[in-house]
């Protein structure tokens, strides 16, 4: 199994780089990429005991392997193959496909380190892969939006490595289990990087933009998986370090509300959806115990999600109320939507009774409100008239192929938790959806004003970033 | 003492990340930022009385070396944010050529929806 690790870690970027001198491969490489993490996430389900290596000596990379990892990877692989698919009709060019392929490289390194030097690295390059691949279009736009994403995320990962230096100072050693012994500036330096690499908070409000205005195959790659990447080492913290698991939790209910509050009043589906993903990673990190099964459900229903938002004829909420979409696009649209709101039947049922039996006891009011607010932010798309009025083309067959890989992993998902089919779980959930809907039809349908998009200039990223680091190093000094 | 100026070098970056206008001098304060970090790895590293972890040819002497770890891993760090550096640069070079003074508010205003 270590070497099998080990030539698994290279894969992508043996694959990668090789696209680069023999372009005319990049499809064949990287779907081979795609389907070995697959096997092996599968094969890391199928292990009796989490594997632990250690590469060199003391000071050298560590890994661990288990469960957690093997739900990330197995999300990274899904996610990484249904946006192959997606794209082989679309004309890309060799140098996307190997960006791809290097970035699912790096997101899988970041699934398995236990050593913050390593996740460094990992986070580091899957920032520079995701920006590249952001700003493929090359227009103006797309490489402001690119620029500001690498940006952001590089001064937070400077501060990390000054957050690093500190856990070294302390115990001679950057493994996570160091954060338990280092001075609460080390923690809040860290954990202020990785809250905002991962969008999380009030930190992470660089993501809607980002994620709104890349392509649609981007945007799905970077909802689906690449933000996880920087909520994984949170939970691995917070399992690891026990302490640190009450702010972690503190921080996911916070991002879970802040997220919803700010989707009711979206007129925008992309940015409604990139709002869905912050409050989603908030329920990702508020239950670390199970994070790692949320992470699947929720990286295949975002990522079909915003395949299909890509091919609606509008991005507008109001265009789209005036010309009805296809019936063929609203069935899958509705499927993912209720499996997000956590409808049985569905997998996203399973990650939301698991999550909310995980919870402490003062998150369980504030996560089912979020849980209701999710359902009010859905509304908004299951609602949306649709008929074949207009006969327009549908999407082409590489789109059906990764939606029905996404949706179909969600209904096979279904056999994990199948425990958790109780009426009372059931009753729960469909009343959360009614409850959503009844409100939606009520009263969100006509709010018409907008949030201003004030906090989402570069220069107030930046300054929130600090004003999350102070609030760290109180909770980190308090807590202690 | 050292240390304090090490910090102080880190903050100036950051703080001209924050208050420049000029998308380039945000990028230029930001080299300053990693600048500072990789002195303070170089600070946490070394100690005084002791010597460069280097075996000669006579073999290993029991010797109080420094620290090579934070060192070594820097290394890295410089590696990638140099390339990161070199990666925003050409994304301003591209960007110039349609926002010549490279404000950061007149690029934010023009590419935001």
């Amino acid at each position: 199994m270590n070497t099998l690790t080990i030539a698994w870690m290279a894969l992508p970027f043996f694959a990668g780089f090789t696209i680069f001198i023999l372009p005319q491969l990049d499809r064949y490489l990287v779907s081979f990429t795609a389907v070995a993490s697959a096997v092996f996430a599968v094969k890391v389900f199928l292990m009796d005991s989490p594997l632990a290596l250690q590469l060199l000596d003391s000071a050298g990379v560590t890994l661990l392997i288990d469960q957690l990892s093997g739900y990330f990877i197995l999300t990274n692989a899904l996610v990484t193959a249904a946006v192959i698919l997606y794209c082989l009709q679309t004309g890309k060019s060799s140098f996307f496909y190997a960006q791809m392929i290097i970035l699912h490289g790096s997101l899988n390194a970041a699934f398995i380190c236990t050593d913050f030097m390593s996740l460094y690295v990992a986070l580091e390059v899957s920032g520079i892969g995701a920006s590249l691949l952001v700003s493929y279009p090359r227009t103006d736009r797309s490489i402001w939006v690119a620029l500001r994403y690498l940006f952001v995320s590089n001064i937070a990962m400077l501060f990390y490595l000054v957050g690093a230096v500190l856990v070294y100072k302390a115990h001679h050693s950057f493994s996570f289990e160091g954060l338990r012994g280092a001075p609460p500036e080390a923690l809040a330096l860290i954990f202020m990087a990785l809250l905002t690499k991962a969008g999380i908070f009030v930190s992470g409000l660089w993501l809607p933009l980002t994620h709104s205005e890349s392509e649609t195959p981007v945007s799905a790659l970077l909802s689906g998986i690449v933000v996880k990447a920087g909520a994984f080492p949170l939970v691995r913290c917070a399992l690891i370090v026990e302490e640190v698991s009450p702010i972690v939790q503190l921080f996911g209910v916070g991002t879970a509300i802040l997220g919803v509050s700010y989707g009711f009043f979206e007129k925008d589906t992309k940015r409604l959806l990139a709002f869905s993903t912050v409050s989603q990673l908030g329920w990702i990190i508020s239950a670390p115990a199970v994070a790692g099964f949320y992470a699947l459900t929720h990286g295949l229903v975002k990522s079909s999600l915003f395949l299909i938002a890509g091919n609606l004829p509008s991005r507008d909420f109001n265009t789209l109320q005036t010309k009805p979409m296809n019936t063929a696009l609203w069935i899958p649209l509705v499927v993912a939507s209720l499996s997000i709101s956590g409808f049985p039947l569905l997998a996203g049922f399973e990650a939301k009774m698991l999550t909310l039996k995980d919870l402490l006891s003062w998150q369980s009011i504030p996560m089912n409100l979020a849980a209701v607010g999710t359902v009010i932010c859905f509304s908004k798309l299951m609602f949306l008239p649709h008929g074949n009025a207009q006969p327009k083309q549908l999407p082409h067959l590489g789109f059906w192929l990764a939606i029905g890989l996404l949706l179909g992993g969600l209904i096979f998902a279904n056999a994990v938790h199948y425990e958790l089919y109780t009426v009372a779980n059931i009753l729960k959930s469909i009343g959360i959806v009614a409850v959503g809907a009844v409100i939606y039809l009520a009263g969100i349908q006509r709010w018409v004003f907008n949030l201003p998009r004030m906090f989402e200039e570069f220069e107030q990223l930046t300054g929130v970033m600090t004003l999350v680091a102070v609030l760290l190093f109180w909770l980190a000094w308090s807590w202690r | 003492m050292l240390e304090a100026f090490v910090v102080a070098t880190i903050l100036c970056g950051f703080f001209g990340i924050l208050f420049k206008k000029n998308l380039l001098m945000k990028i230029f304060s930001m080299d300053i930022m990693s600048t500072g970090v990789i002195a303070y790895y170089v600070f946490v590293a070394s100690r005084g009385g002791f010597v460069s972890p280097i075996v000669d040819a006579n073999g290993a002497e029991k010797v109080a070396y420094a620290d090579p770890v934070p060192q070594a891993v820097i290394l890295t760090a410089i590696v990638i944010g140099f390339s990161i550096q070199a990666l925003m640069l050409v994304g301003v070079m591209k960007l110039s050529r349609d926002n010549p003074t490279l404000e950061i508010t007149e690029i934010e205003k023009n590419n935001t929806p």
